[in-house]
């Protein structure tokens, strides 16, 4: 199975270390749900997943939900990564959902677009834009949602659903490879179990451990830190 | 009838939709849909009717601003109480309630429209979205509404436009809300792994026959919704019968070429034309087939959505040029139907024998011709529009 390394340093080498999987890396064209309490470094993996990508050229959508574009750029910085570069080389497509509800106008560009948190419909069609335009650089291309946190906090959740479906099917069906990140206990308990099964693999983050799954039932764990150089993992072991 | 002012749909209505009439834009998820009822809207205003919109997805400023980006002033309207706002985003998302009227909980949506139905008598009202409002109440609720709303409209002679995007409900629900409208356009999507373009065709209408013309649109800025007469390439390697193609599917194309002195007479630059059928129109871009051309390629096939790859069914050596060319442009990310002509001829390969020799996903579609004996040009347009609109 061809996989796209996830950036974080530590986890593919621990999907690698096992003979039998031998993945060394997140499975390419597929979804990841990276999910777990608040403040346990979900962001971070989405920036760190999405910065690798660009430095090997491989283009990037952007969806960012709880925080606007300045914030994301601001946060990234704080690591030393530079998102300038890679959206003048128009390998990054950033739709802002969250910005518009300060309620004055803002601009699209040619690499960026604003969307509204309540408004799937909208939100779609700039998916759709945006998938075209990394497609167009290249097939195989990643793609985040940092997060489904705030969408459930402003949309019924089974309407959530009914996007992130239609979300996940539109852009494996472009060949891309997808993060979705979610904090635990915004939906209710039912949502989370649909929610976890119309992902293909799951790493849960709590703060200390690191855990994947993957639609193989292929399990791994490691310990893990937040450094200045992103999610760092420890010795892990597959389980 | 009062005239909705977009491109072909009137007279795919014949003439315009009926006072006290409703309609449902349903939509695939992906194709800009609103720019439907506003501009409907914007036209029925400008014509001295009033109006209103409901709004559950953006705050009534928003709205102002993207009538703006579409070149027409809302806030002026609304200034002179020519059309108002029902506001149900506002609360929901912490902002101040703007608008004649708010809503503040979902219990009070019925009432609250139809007393603004009742506000604006042979005008127009337009329920932008119509399925978020299906998540929070429930499917049976959501049905008795809207045929209520309808009910109160159709007396009081105003139109109702209903924005809908058809996510994964179902059927049965899909099927109740279709069945209480006068009227049903369907938008939807041309994709090839990604959207590549957006259509709407007329799928019903209670006052007349509509036209089964599926018409292809852009959504402009300023503008509104355009018509969006698609590219369709014809390309293949040398001597296989391109320019016959164009010719078979566009009556009148032209072949910008050059011959030169002692030699097969052969497209060098391109051929043009536009082609209509069963009321698919395209301009239909012939390539070239020599590889120092091939620079063409790129440029041709800007924009188009759908390809037609001409091979010499008698000719196996070409086949690998063939689907070089493909590659080039960009074909792969397309809709293509490969034409395999010269069936007429012995020594022809068969479309199965070519699918094997090029190895070509089942997918697409290879359809039999003979250019010289007029076979078989219907059924390969036919393919193309199949995947165009599947």
């Amino acid at each position: 199975m061809s996989t796209v390394e996830s950036g974080i340093p530590g986890l593919d080498e621990l999907l690698q270390s096992e003979a039998g999987y031998d993945l060394g890396g997140i499975p390419q064209n597929t979804s990841t749900l990276v999910y777990g309490p608040p403040k346990v470094g979900k962001s971070i993996f989405s920036y760190q997943f999405a910065n690798h990508g660009l430095n090997l050229e491989e283009p990037c959508l952007y969806i960012t939900a709880d925080e606007g574009m300045k914030q994301l750029q601001q946060n990234m910085i704080d690591f030393g990564w530079y998102l300038q570069n890679a959206m003048e080389k128009e390998l990054l497509y950033v739709i802002d959902s969250i910005s518009s509800l300060s309620g004055a106008p803002i601009e699209t560009t040619n690499t960026y677009t604003p969307s509204k948190i309540n408004d799937p419909t909208d939100l779609m069609v700039k998916v759709g834009i945006g998938t075209r335009f990394v497609f167009k650089k290249s097939n195989e291309f990643r793609s985040v949602f940092d997060s489904l946190t705030t969408p459930f906090a402003f949309n019924p959740e089974p309407m959530v659903i009914r996007f992130l479906k239609t979300y996940i099917r539109r852009l494996q069906e472009a060949g891309s490879t997808l993060v979705i990140t979610y904090t635990e206990g915004v939906a209710d308990e039912n949502t989370e179990k649909i929610l976890k099964s119309v992902v293909d693999n799951v790493i849960m983050l709590d703060g200390s451990y690191l855990t994947f799954r993957s639609s193989e039932g292929l399990m791994g764990t490691a310990e893990y830190q937040i450094t200045n150089q992103g999610l760092v993992l420890g010795e892990g072991e597959i389980l | 009838m009062k005239k909705t002012h977009i491109p072909k749909l009137d007279d795919f209505l014949g003439g315009g939709i009926p006072e006290g009439s409703s309609v449902l834009f349903y939509a695939d998820p992906g194709v800009e849909c609103e720019a439907f009822g506003y501009q409907t809207l914007q036209s029925r205003l400008e014509e001295g009717d009033s109006g209103f919109i409901f709004t559950n997805v953006t705050e009534p400023s928003s709205i102002i601003y993207e009538f703006e980006k579409f070149g027409w002033d809302l806030e002026k309207k609304v200034d002179d109480k020519r059309v108002f706002f029902v506001d149900g985003s506002s609360y929901f998302i912490g902002a101040p309630v703007t608008g004649k009227y708010g809503i503040e909980d979902y219990s009070q949506i019925e009432d609250v429209v139809i007393k603004a139905i009742n506000d604006v008598p042979d005008g127009l009202g337009v329920i932008n979205n119509l399925s978020t409002l299906i998540d929070y109440l429930d499917d049976g609720e959501t049905v008795r509404i809207i045929n209520k709303w309808n009910q109160v409209a159709n007396d009081n002679k105003t139109i109702l436009i209903y924005i809908f995007t058809e996510w994964d409900y179902e059927n049965a629900l899909i099927e109740q809300i279709k069945d209480s409208m006068d009227c049903l356009v369907n938008l939807s999507t041309i994709e090839e792994r990604v959207i590549i373009g957006q259509g709407f065709m007329v799928t019903g209408a209670s006052w007349t026959t509509p036209s089964s013309n599926r018409v292809l649109f852009n959504i402009m800025r300023p503008g509104g919704v355009k018509i969006f007469i698609p590219k369709i390439l014809v390309t293949g390697p040398f001597n296989a019968g391109k320019s016959s193609f164009v010719k078979k599917i566009a009556k009148n194309s032209v072949s910008v070429d050059r011959m030169a002195l002692g030699q097969v007479p052969t497209t060098i630059a391109m051929d043009i034309g536009h082609m209509e059928y069963k009321g698919f129109n395209a301009d239909v871009f012939g390539t070239p087939g020599q590889e120092r051309f091939d620079l063409i390629l790129d440029i041709l096939s800007k924009e188009a959505v759908g390809a037609f790859i001409v091979v010499d069914s008698t000719a196996p050596e070409t086949f690998a040029r063939a689907k070089e060319m493909m590659k080039r442009c960009k074909a792969e990310a397309i809709p293509k139907v490969i034409v395999a002509n010269k069936q007429d001829l012995p020594d022809s390969l068969s479309p199965e024998k070519i699918r094997k020799v090029m190895n070509i996903d089942q997918s697409i579609p290879i359809v039999p011709t003979s250019l010289h004996l007029n076979e078989g040009i219907e059924d390969a347009m036919d393919a193309l529009l199949e995947i165009l609109y599947r």
